[in-house]
């Protein structure tokens, strides 16, 4: 099975986020770029499918600047990934995730593989358009809330559940599909030391982004970080009883969140 | 301006997530007239009269029986149809996983500017600015959707629901403008209703109680179920729980769980670890029930009570229900 991973370089988590000082956008200036939460589980989930199908082989690919990108795509082969391809261009551009599917549809096209997958949103920006726009460049179905995705060689069919509003949904399909990975409740693997030294001289494949492909998310204009939280309101009691009484007529009258 | 706003259906009805596109596609068009409905898959001829009732006087339907269990983007080529039909030049949808699906397919297929989980949209020169949460409600960013097209999905909860202005719609079908073959390849087979079939899913509830390690063990956890089930609720939980085994993993709310802004968030027993904040900042109120006056989650709630969980939460569920029967 061909299986391609789309992985997003994304602030570690831990960051203090700032805000540029142009005002609008997240000040990048000493930020650590990692893999997105969701595509270490879209990663292990490859992988996972790897093991499980003989002669399988897994190609990440990310679109975005130096040396972010290139960070992210030698992580993903110390996990153990087979190919890398780094579609170069710059923050702005990737930063569009539907511009970014636009610009990796190019150079997933042909050969077809037989399974996309990405996380489902990014952890920056959750835009959660990724999935759906790459789907709709390629011609083919997309799912996205994906977990616990398997294929089913004996009616050659991938089972997998999405977890939606309605509850757990149980689905098949056959390939070639694009699936976002809700979290596949894997727990992603961690790279060995030795796999790390060798995928830094890993050949990573570059090509540059097709400048012609448009942008679609719109012209972000302001990044805001909410006025620090000042603290809860402590509620002063004697009972329990006191306790919730008090609560509840704040929360009927004050915050207007209770009929 | 010309909006059409898809209705969704859940549980046989129009999804509330469907009533905030409502809501907001009058607020930009101005007048219910300007805004059209559209229904797709079986049952979509009873979304009218569902749309009917804020004043939609026209509803398109395509109750196009393939689309039943199919995947969301096998809608997107009705949907565009149904917006050209209209002449519509803004598309709007539920912040459902259906909704936001469809709008990444749309922002291509529809050849649109796109953005999912707006919370506030406003116009500005021909253009549409829009505010969302990013980084699971860290941050806010303000974009500018330029160009003739636009399509956005509405957060939950982000609107105040229309008003009741009930009307008799025309009712057009539209046929299936494409052949969506590869795109009916994938099949649901089964839906397992949540453990929280008993109340709103996380998605969805506008009050979310979730319970922490604070709770101790699997048994105690019915008395965060009690506390939402008196409000009326969705139940959530932090990590440490979903990691015992004392409730699935469907519960879990934060950086690898879900994210959830619902109007009134409640932690219980829960200290407000930074992977469990960024999943539920964005709650327009939060409450604190935590015996620890130093927990973090203290700094992001707007109410606290300081105290016992296991004397807190029965007295808040009584009382709970004491003002719902009076
Ligand atoms: C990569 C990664 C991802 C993660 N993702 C998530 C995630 O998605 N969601 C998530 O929640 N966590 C996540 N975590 C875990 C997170 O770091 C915390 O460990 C977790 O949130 C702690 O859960 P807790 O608050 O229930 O437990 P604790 O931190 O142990 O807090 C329990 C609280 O209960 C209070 N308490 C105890 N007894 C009582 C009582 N009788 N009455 C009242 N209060 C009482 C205590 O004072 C304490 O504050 C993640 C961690 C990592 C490393
Ligand atoms: N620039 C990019 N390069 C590669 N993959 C991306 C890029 N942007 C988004 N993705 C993928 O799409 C997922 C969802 O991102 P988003 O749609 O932006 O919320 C991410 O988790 C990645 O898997």
């Amino acid at each position: 099975m061909e299986i391609v991973v789309c992985v997003r370089p994304v602030p570690e988590a831990e960051t203090r986020l700032r805000v540029a000082p142009n005002g609008q956008t997240l000040d990048a200036d000493g930020v650590k770029f990692v893999l997105a939460g969701y595509d270490e589980s879209a990663v292990e989930q490859a992988l996972l499918l790897k093991e499980a199908v003989a002669g399988s082989t897994v190609h990440v690919v990310a679109c975005g600047p130096a040396p972010r990108t290139e960070e992210v795509l030698r992580a993903s082969l110390a996990l153990g990934c087979d190919r890398a391809t780094w579609v170069e261009a710059p923050a702005e551009f990737a930063a569009d995730s539907i511009r970014a599917a636009g610009a990796i549809a190019a150079v997933v096209r042909s050969p077809l593989p037989d399974l996309l997958l990405c996380g489902k949103q990014g952890g920056d920006d959750e835009s959660g358009l990724f999935s759906g726009a790459l789907g709709e460049h390629l011609g083919l179905p997309d799912l996205n809330y994906v977990t616990d995705l398997r294929w089913d060689a004996g009616t050659s069919r991938f089972r997998f559940q999405r977890a939606t509003e309605a509850g757990a949904e149980r689905w098949e399909a056959p390939a070639p599909l694009v699936v976002g990975l809700q979290q596949a409740w894997n727990d992603p693997r961690t790279a060995k030391l030795p796999n790390i030294l060798k995928s830094r001289k890993a050949t990573v494949a570059k090509v540059h982004a097709d400048p012609s492909v448009p942008p679609g998310a719109g012209q972000p204009e302001k990044f805001e970080l909410p006025a620090p939280r000042t603290g809860a309101k402590l509620i002063e009691y004697k009972t329990p009883e006191e306790a919730a009484q008090k609560l509840v007529r704040i929360l009927r009258e004050e915050a207007k969140v209770l009929p | 301006m010309t909006v059409l706003v898809v209705a969704e259906r859940t549980g046989g009805r129009l999804a509330a997530a469907s009533l905030d596109a409502i809501a907001v596609g009058i607020s930009l068009a101005g007048t219910t007239a300007a805004v059209v409905g559209f229904a797709a898959g079986p049952g979509a001829r009873e979304s009218a009269s569902d749309l009917g009732q804020y004043g939609l006087a026209r509803v398109l339907v395509a109750d196009d029986p393939s689309l039943e269990g199919a995947p969301p983007c096998a809608g997107a080529a009705s949907v565009a149809a149904a917006a050209d039909r209209v002449g519509a030049d803004t598309i709007l949808i539920g912040g459902t996983t259906y909704g936001r699906d469809l709008v990444a397919r749309l922002a291509v297929k529809w050849k649109a500017s796109a953005a999912n989980g707006v919370t506030e949209v406003t116009p500005a020169d021909g253009a549409l600015r829009i505010r969302r949460p990013v980084f699971g409600g860290r941050a806010t960013e303000t974009r500018t959707l330029a160009g003739p097209r636009r399509v956005l999905s509405v957060r939950p909860h982000a609107f105040p629901p229309p008003p009741s202005a009930p009307a008799s719609p025309t009712v057009e079908p539209l046929a299936r403008p494409e052949d969506p073959a590869p795109l009916l390849g994938p099949k649901r087979t089964g839906v397992e209703a949540t453990a929280a079939g008993l109340g709103p899913s996380l998605g969805d509830a506008s009050i979310v109680v979730s319970g922490g390690r604070g709770v101790r063990t699997a048994e105690n956890f019915h008395l965060v179920e009690e506390l939402a089930a008196a409000l009326g609720a969705a139940v959530g939980a932090s990590r440490a729980v979903t990691d015992a085994g004392w409730r699935p993993g469907s519960f879990q709310v934060g950086q690898t769980g879900r994210s959830v802004s619902p109007q009134l968030y409640i932690a219980v027993g829960i200290s407000g670890a930074i992977q469990h904040l960024v999943g539920m900042v964005s709650s327009r109120v939060i409450v604190a029930i935590n015996s620890d006056a130093s927990a973090p989650i203290f700094r992001v709630a707007d109410y606290g009570i300081v105290g016992d969980l296991f004397q807190i939460v029965p007295a808040l569920t009584a009382e709970i229900r004491r003002v719902r029967s009076a």
